[in-house]
Order: C-alpha cells, then structure tokens, then sequence
C-alpha cells in the first residue's frame, strides 16, 4: 500500500456513527427547529465524523499516538465548542444538570478529559478495546462540553465573567501543557499499544520508513501536539475573552483575584 | 528658573520632619515614590558597572590576537556584563519606573504592600553585593549569564562564583516575585473610585499583565538554582551526566525561564512608549484595545517557545518544527502593536521632544531586532547563527536598541514628576544622537560580522579578512555610547539642581501622574478629578468635547482585598517552583539508577503522618468558624491542634530522614536521593513556614482580642496552609504512590 492509497481507501464507514449522527440531527431538528443554529450543528457534525472515519482514525487506531492526540483534542475542544455554538442562544440548561455548570466541575471535566485518558492502562484499553474506545469518545464530547460550558454558553449569564473566564482558560492550559510536556519528554511509553502496532493495514513499514515516524518521534509529536497547538486553542478563547470584556456595552466591574 | 533652587532641592530629598533622623529617612522609607528612586539610582549605578564592563570587553576585540585581557578575564566580564545588565540594570529600572508610577496612574496612595516593596528593593543591592563579591572569593563566575551545565558544576567550576551567581540570582528572584504580587494586590485593590480594569493606562495594564509572566516564570529560575545549588554545594547529580543527570534539563529549566525573561525586560518597555508617543504626537493610542489585547497573547505565547533557544541542542526535528511555528506567531501580537504605535503618531500633530525622539529610534530600532528575531525561528538560519555575533546583534537590538531606549524616554518623559524639574533639552538631544550613532555603530556590524563567521563567547580572533575592521568600527561605537551615557548622568545631575522648573503637566499630559504636584505629595494626591475614561485631563481641559466615556461609570469600585490578592498570586508562583521540582523529579524517576529507589520507602508511615497533615486542613477550617463566631477560647484550640498535627507531620518527615541517613542515604548517593530529597525538603521547608506563621497568629490572638480586623490576613495564612498540603498530595501520589502502581 502506498501513502496515496492508504489515504484514499482507510476511510471507514462505520454504520453505528452514522446512525448515532441521524439520530442526533432528528432530535435536534425537532428539539429546537427554527431556533437552533444549523450551520454550527453541521460543522460539529462534519469535524466529529471526519475525526472517527477519515485516515486519521484509521491510524489512531493502533499506528500512530500523534494521531490519537489529533483526535484527542478535535473530540474534547473542537466538537463540544461548535455543539455549543449550534445551541439556541435563549437555552439554559435544565435543572436536572445544573450541578454540572460549577466552574470547578467545569475545569475538571476539562483537564481531567486530558490526564484521565492518557492513564496508560486507559489509553491501552481505549485503543485495543471497540467498547472502551466508545466510552472515552462519548466521555470526552460530554467532558468537553461541561467544560467549554463557563465560557461557551448560550446565554450571557450562564457563562463566567471575562476576567474569570481568563483565569479559568490559562490555568486549564497550564495544567494540559505539562501534561503535554510529560508526553514530550516521557522516556517510557505512555500508551504502549502504540509502540508494537499489530499491522492490520500493512501500513507500518510506509510509517517508519517513509514518514520516518519511529515511535518515540511519534510520541514526542503526540505530547508536543497536546503541548503547542492545544495551548493556542486556549489562547484563542483567552482573546475571545479579551473581546467580550471590551465589547461589552455594559461590562461588569472586574474581580479578578489571581 | 527662579526661587530658593537650593532650599527647593533640599525639601525634596528630605521633609522638615525627617531632618531631624536624615540619615535613616531613606533607608528606612517605604514610600513607593522613594523606594521607585532607589530603584532608578541602583539601575544607573549598575548600568555604569555593566557598561565598563562591555567597554573592556570591546576594548579587548578592538584588534585581532588581542592581549590586553586575559581569557578568563575575559569570561568573567562576559558573565558578569550578561547577568548585570539584566538581572541589575533593566529589572530595577522598569521596576523603579512601574513602582513610581503605578499608583499614580490609578490614583492610589502608595502600592498595597509598601514594606514588602521595601524589600523588593533592598534585596537589588543585596544581590548586587553578592554577585560582586565572587570577586574577592576566588573569582567572579565566567560561564556565561546561562551559566550552562556542565560547565558550571563543580568539576568544571571550582571556585566559589557560580555559588555566588546563584545565590545572587536567587535573591534577586524573590524580590522580582515579591514586586510582582505587589503590582497585581494594588491594581486589584487600590484603584480610585471610577478608575475601572479596563480605564487602565496602558503602562498600567501592559504591567500588570507583566506581573503575571514575572510571577510564573521567576519561580522556575529559582528552582533550577536551587537545583544548581544542591549539585555545587551537597553533591547532588541534577546536571551531571556521569551519574545520570542531564545538562539539558538544565537547558529546559534555564530557557522556560529565560524567553519569558525577554518579555518581562520588554513589556515594560511597550508599555512607556504607549504612554510617550500618543502624548507627544497629540492624538489618543490607536487601538487601545488591541494594545492591551496582544500583550496577553504575548504573554501567554512567551511561556510556551523557549525551546527556539535550543535549536543547536538537538531536540529532534518534531519539537524543533513545533517550537518553530509557535515562535513565528509572538511575531503577529508584537507586529499589531507597531502598527498601533505607527498609526497613533500618523496624522499626529509630532511634539520631537527627547521622549519622543528615543520612542521613534526604538520603534525603528525594535522592527530590525524584530525581524532578526523572527529569523531565528527558522531552524536552519539558526543552526548557523546561533552560536555567532549575528545573535549578539540582535539581542542587543533588543536589549539595548529597544528596551533600553524605551527606558531613557521614559525617564525623560517622567524626570519632571519625580523631581519637579526639566531635563536640558540641549543635552538630552546630544545624548540621544550620540546613543542612536553609537549604538547602531556597535551592533549594525556586528550582524555582518556574525555572517562572516565570527563566533561569539571567544576572548580574541585571527586576523581574518573584514573582521579587524569591523571590530574595530564595533569598539569605536561602544564609546560614543559611553559619551552618550556620561552626558546623561550629567544631565541628570545638573537638571536636579538647576533644571526649569516643571510644574504639574510639563508635556500635557493626560493620565493622573500629571493631576499632581511635581514632584507629588507624601499621599500623592489632594484631591482626584473625575474618572470616565482613559484620559482624566483631556476631560478636564476639553469639557466641550470629552472622550467617550468606555465601560460602566461607577462610583464606588469594589475593592477585593489585598491580602487575599497577594497571597493568592504568592501561591502561584510557590505552585510553579513545585511543578518544576516536580516535573524534573518525575523525568528522572524514568531514569533510574543503580542505589536506593522510591520502592525502599516506608509507604505507611507517611501515609499516617500525612493523614496528619491533611486533617490540619480540616482543623485550621473550623479555626476560622471559630473566629467568625467570636468564640476565642474554640478558635485557639483548633488553632493549636492545627499547629499539632503540623508538627506530627514534620516529625513524621524528620525520622523518614533520619532512617534514610542511618542506612547511608543522603542527598548525594544518587540521583533518586538526589530528587528526592529536594522536593521533600522544599516542601518540609514550607510547612515549617506556614507553622511559623500560624504560631504568630496563635501567639497574636493569645494576647488580645485578634479577631477584629484581622480576619483576613488569618484568611491568608488559611490559604498557604491548604496550598502546602495540596503540594503534598502531589508529592505523595508522585514519590510514594506511583511506584507501587507499577
């Protein structure tokens, strides 16, 4: 198999995703109709689906800890943001949830998506295992959302104010950061599956010779993706913020306190 | 000029009060205006240091196979030029012109914790003395300002100056860290009424963000040193390869710390030429918001690239490409910036008053250390740079060609407040035409020179084609700058005695420095105009048409409390220190060498001990009920059950190092005893801390009734407490937990 090939024929189409993504417009069709906000549904939709069935997926699943990671961050930061995104702007979340929307349980959810998961026993597990690897992706879309919940919800008052939000998104950062330095440098493997990948593709001879993606490089790249673009994830949501606060026509008096 | 200048000038330096114990008034002041001169008068006092120092240096590259300094010499003079001109001139001089005017632009009395600025300060001459005396102690330390293992460990560095360095450095830091939650607790909590977040100078604001980077980055300097230390001092194998250690952790350590470094030397500097050039070109900032904005993005994007430092290392081609790109993006918010700079003076009515002229030489100056910069982040230009001239010459684009320049406007603009006298213009235009020759003289070259394959870090170089010129053209540079700098001294002087006298807003002015006196009063301020906007005496002056006013007006600000301020942004910094040890703790646990391991540890004994530790949390808790409740007798006792169990905890520590040293483990066996010791050490270190403190507040409230106005320094301590046994569960999980998981 050649590069060319491999990314043209690893897509999968799984048939349980799909029905998973028919249901789930159904119901938000008939939960919100003219109120909602398709395009964001569809954009979360298209990136979710992109991230589980293109060649990435192909390669998390057992070849590559770097794209893993890719996955990683697109199922906790970038699909929960456009959920939130495609919610009708009066919603509030029913009472039933509410304990969910604490900013502590928020900044858990988030970072704890990051440490939980890359437990090498979880992270095995989640690779080797269909059932482990659908709870962490459903874990991590919920976690996701509880966290991007603080600073991505629809309406203005269920989210922090600005000055909060900026500690709540730096020191997040902060903690996946170091985590992210940990893969960096971990001279062990976190994820040992990744090490000796079982080559159900033919695959791993193009990925170590061709790419030249031996497996510590191929951690080193998963810990660095976690490290670098992640942070920038934050940081535009930290600028974001910056905007809202001197946007606001009527902004709060900040209370900062750290 | 007119009135008594001689009487004038005295009641400046000294109130009538004070005459009377003149010999102690400024040792003993806590005045953030004094404490801000001391600052300013240290920084000059050691920028001369540092200067002769770079002029030995250039005098010995004048010619090539050059014998006037010894090699080692030469070493020493590059360190010591290196660490001075960063850790003594440019800290103390932003931090003398933050600490001076700061309150003032928000209209405070003095800064939240004047003491505690007291000293910040005494702690600048402290390290100065320290740093210097490696001189009488065998030697001034001549490993470069990075002082890079392994060449400053004990095998390679046997005299004392590397300890002193370090000591030095450290010292410094704590009062780097200490200033720096100074600034947050008074932006937080002591703004006048109407003076909201986002009303802020952008001096102000841009310092404020400053502080945050100071209260991260510092911290991790200090752990390395103390790391540092261990090796030299108790043999410990941090950064010596033979026994395990890694020099580039070193490296990692030294660099997390020293690219942020860069930015907090700089963003006090954008942050006077944002209050210098809209002044001097008439106009408002353009795009306050994007100011504010990028210098965030900036500060965030500082701590996260310091790896473009380590290129020449060898980190591998994936981390060097991620550090690559993330380097090419601080480009995009320092860019915004220039243009907000440019746009603001385009169409401006241009005042070319030295201020201004020294904003305009580092906008120009800043772009051409900018772009080199930037090239750096390209992985294959840096391989061949790095090691060369062409980097001395952009750093010192940076330092000397920006930041430096940046603090001569700002100590131009801001003389006449200080002393309520103008600088001679006439002078000042010398000084500034003969820094901007001299200094573009020096380094200009120098970026050729680099290119031409000129090494940096070499006492002397042979006589190769172009490089005796051009060193020579170099040499000769870095004396119009000495003559820049003797004119400034003297202007300086002569100014203080006989300059014009200023009056309250010599350049119209618009933030609330000039609604003062000059220079001001004890309290600063008599009486505050009111507060809607970012300019208070635009408004004043042009009641016609006032700016806009931005945000909510609001009468009363809501002041969070100071104590909790500070110790929460203390606790930040401690956390960083922690992680460090932590993370280098963890790096060599992946390591392990042959001698005693984490799994010969006593699990259940400190699992008893430190169930001790965390019911003190629980205990010192209902402590405060108590004291909330006003009942004494309950709150003592809590109290000193939380001084107990904390105590217990100590022991407990102290019989684990006891049994350690008796079956001959000490911190020098290996690299585990080595790790584990410092992080335990530090953490015991801390906990005997907090006990001192609650033993004071115990002592304090067994006198008297304690409880009033007091509740929220005993908050504080509160917070410290259950930060050092958080700090705890960390240490247990990672040192006594984790290898049982395995």
């Amino acid at each position: 198999m050649t590069t060319y090939q491999f990314l043209t024929t690893a897509w999968r189409w799984n048939s349980i995703l799909l029905i998973f993504c028919a249901l789930a417009v159904a119901g938000y069709f008939l939960a919100f109709r003219r109120r909602g906000r398709p395009a964001y549904f569809s954009a979360a939709l298209v990136v979710f689906l992109v991230a589980l069935i293109s060649p990435v997926n192909a390669l998390a699943d057992g070849y590559l800890f770097s794209a893993h990671m890719v996955q990683h961050i697109v199922l906790v930061l970038i699909v929960p943001a456009l959920l939130l995104f495609s919610l009708p702007r009066s919603l509030s979340l029913p009472r039933l949830l509410i304990a969910l929307t604490h900013p502590f349980i928020g900044w858990i959810a988030g970072v704890g998506a990051m440490w939980l998961w890359h437990a090498p026993a979880l992270c095995n597990a989640a690779t080797t295992s269909k059932t482990v690897g659908a709870i962490q992706t459903t874990s991590l879309l919920l976690m996701g959302s509880v966290f991007w919940w603080q600073v991505l919800a629809p309406r203005d008052a269920d989210r922090l104010s600005p000055a909060a939000g900026i500690v709540y998104l730096f020191t997040a950062c902060t903690a996946c950061s170091i985590l992210g330095i940990i893969l960096t440098f971990a001279p062990v493997s976190i994820c040992p599956v990744y090490q000796h990948p079982v080559d159900r593709l033919g695959m791993l001879d193009i990925i170590r010779s061709q790419w030249g993606l031996t497996s510590d490089r191929d951690q080193q790249i998963g810990g660095l993706l976690m490290w670098v673009p992640m942070c920038l994830i934050y940081l535009a949501a930290i600028l974001a913020q910056l905007a809202r606060w001197h946007s606001d026509p009527a902004p709060q008096v900040e209370e900062s306190n750290a | 000029m007119n009135g008594a200048p001689a009487t004038a000038t005295l009641a400046m330096v000294l109130d009538p009060a004070e005459r009377g114990h003149h010999r102690l008034a400024w040792l003993s002041t806590v005045d953030h205006k004094r404490i801000a001169v001391l600052y300013l008068l240290a920084g000059l006092f050691f920028f001369v240091v540092g200067g002769t120092e770079a002029l030995f240096m250039r005098l010995q590259l004048a010619v090539p196979n050059n014998h006037f300094l010894q090699p080692n010499t030469y070493n020493q003079l590059f360190t010591m030029h290196g660490t001075t001109m960063i850790f003594l001139v440019v800290m103390p001089l932003s931090f003398g012109l933050v600490n001076y005017f700061l309150p003032l632009q928000i209209g405070a009395r003095d800064m939240a914790f004047p003491r505690l600025n007291a000293l910040g300060f005494w702690l600048v001459p402290f390290g100065g003395i320290l740093l210097h005396f490696s001189m009488l102690a065998g030697g001034a330390p001549a490993v470069g300002w990075f002082s890079y293992a392994p060449l400053s460990e004990t095998p390679y560095s046997s005299t004392l100056g590397v300890d002193y360095w370090a000591v030095a450095l450290f010292v410094l830091g704590i009062g780097s860290i200490g200033f720096a939650i100074n600034v947050i607790a008074t932006v937080i909590s002591r703004r006048a009424p109407g003076m909201t977040m986002r009303r802020l100078p952008l001096f102000t604001w841009i310092n404020f963000v400053n502080a945050f980077i100071i209260i991260l980055a510092l911290p991790v300097l200090n752990a390395g040193l103390a790391m540092l230390l261990i090796d030299r001092q108790l043999e410990g194998h941090f950064f010596l390869p033979f026994h395990g250690g890694s020099a580039v952790l070193w490296q990692h350590i030294f660099w997390a710390f020293g690219h942020p470094e860069v930015y907090i030397m700089v963003l006090p500097a954008f942050g006077i030429v944002s209050e210098v050039i809209p002044v001097f070109s008439r106009k408002p900032i353009f795009g306050y918001e994007f100011v504010a904005g990028s210098s965030v993005a900036i500060a965030i994007l500082s701590m996260s690239v310091w790896g473009h430092h380590m290129f020449t290392v060898g980190m591998g081609r994936a981390a060097d490409s991620f550090f690559a790109i993330a380097s090419l993006l601080i480009a995009i918010p320092t860019g915004v910036k220039v243009l907000n700079w440019t746009a603001t003076m385009l169409g401006g009515r241009i005042r070319f008053d030295v201020p201004m002229l020294f904003c305009i030489a580092f906008l120009i100056q800043f772009l051409c250390a900018g772009i080199t910069g930037v090239s750096h982040a390209v992985v294959p230009l840096d391989w061949q740079t790095k090691n060369s001239y062409f980097l001395i010459a952009h750093f010192h684009f940076v330092a000397a060609g920006a930041i430096l320049f940046a603090l001569m406007a700002g100590i131009q603009y801001w003389f006449p407040k200080m002393t309520g006298r103008m600088l001679s213009e006439r002078l000042g235009k010398w000084s500034f035409w003969l820094l901007v020759i001299g200094f573009n003289m020096t380094f200009i070259i120098q970026h050729f020179l680099g290119l031409y394959g000129m090494p940096r870090r070499v006492f002397t170089y042979p006589d190769l084609p172009h490089w005796a010129w051009m060193n020579m053209l170099s040499t000769a540079g870095a004396f119009f700058m000495a003559a820049a700098s003797l004119i400034l001294v003297w202007n300086l002087v002569v100014s203080f005695f006989r300059g014009k006298i200023a009056g309250d807003n010599p350049w119209n002015a618009w933030t609330l420095e000039w609604a003062t006196t000059s220079p001001p009063p004890h309290e600063n301020f008599d009486a505050l105009p009111p507060i809607r906007g970012r300019r208070p005496l635009w408004d004043i002056a042009n009641p016609d048409r006032p700016d806009p006013v931005v945000g909510k007006d609001t009468a009363e600000i809501e002041s969070p409390d100071k104590n909790k301020a500070g110790i929460l942004t203390f606790i930040l910094s401690e956390a960083g220190f922690f992680a460090v040890l932590l993370l280098a703790y963890l790096y060599f646990y992946a390591h392990p060498q042959p001698g005693p391991t984490p799994r010969g540890l006593d699990v259940s004994r400190t699992l008893v001990f430190s169930v001790c530790l965390f019911a003190s949390s629980l205990t010192f808790w209902r402590s405060e009920i108590a004291m909330s409740k006003r009942h004494r007798g309950s709150m003592l006792g809590w109290l000193a059950l939380t001084i107990a169990l904390g105590g217990v905890f100590l022991v407990g520590q102290g019989t684990e190092y006891w049994k350690l040293f008796q079956t001959g483990v000490d911190v020098s066996t290996n690299l585990f005893a080595t790790t584990f010791f410092t992080l335990t050490g530090f953490h015991g270190l801390h906990v005997f801390f907090g006990l001192v403190a609650l033993l004071i507040f115990l002592w304090l409230a067994w006198q008297g009734d304690f409880a009033l106005g007091h509740g929220s320094a005993f908050a504080a301590a509160g917070y410290y407490w259950h930060f050092v046994d958080i700090v705890w569960v960390f240490v247990l999980f990672t040192v006594y937990i984790l290898p049982l998981l395995r």
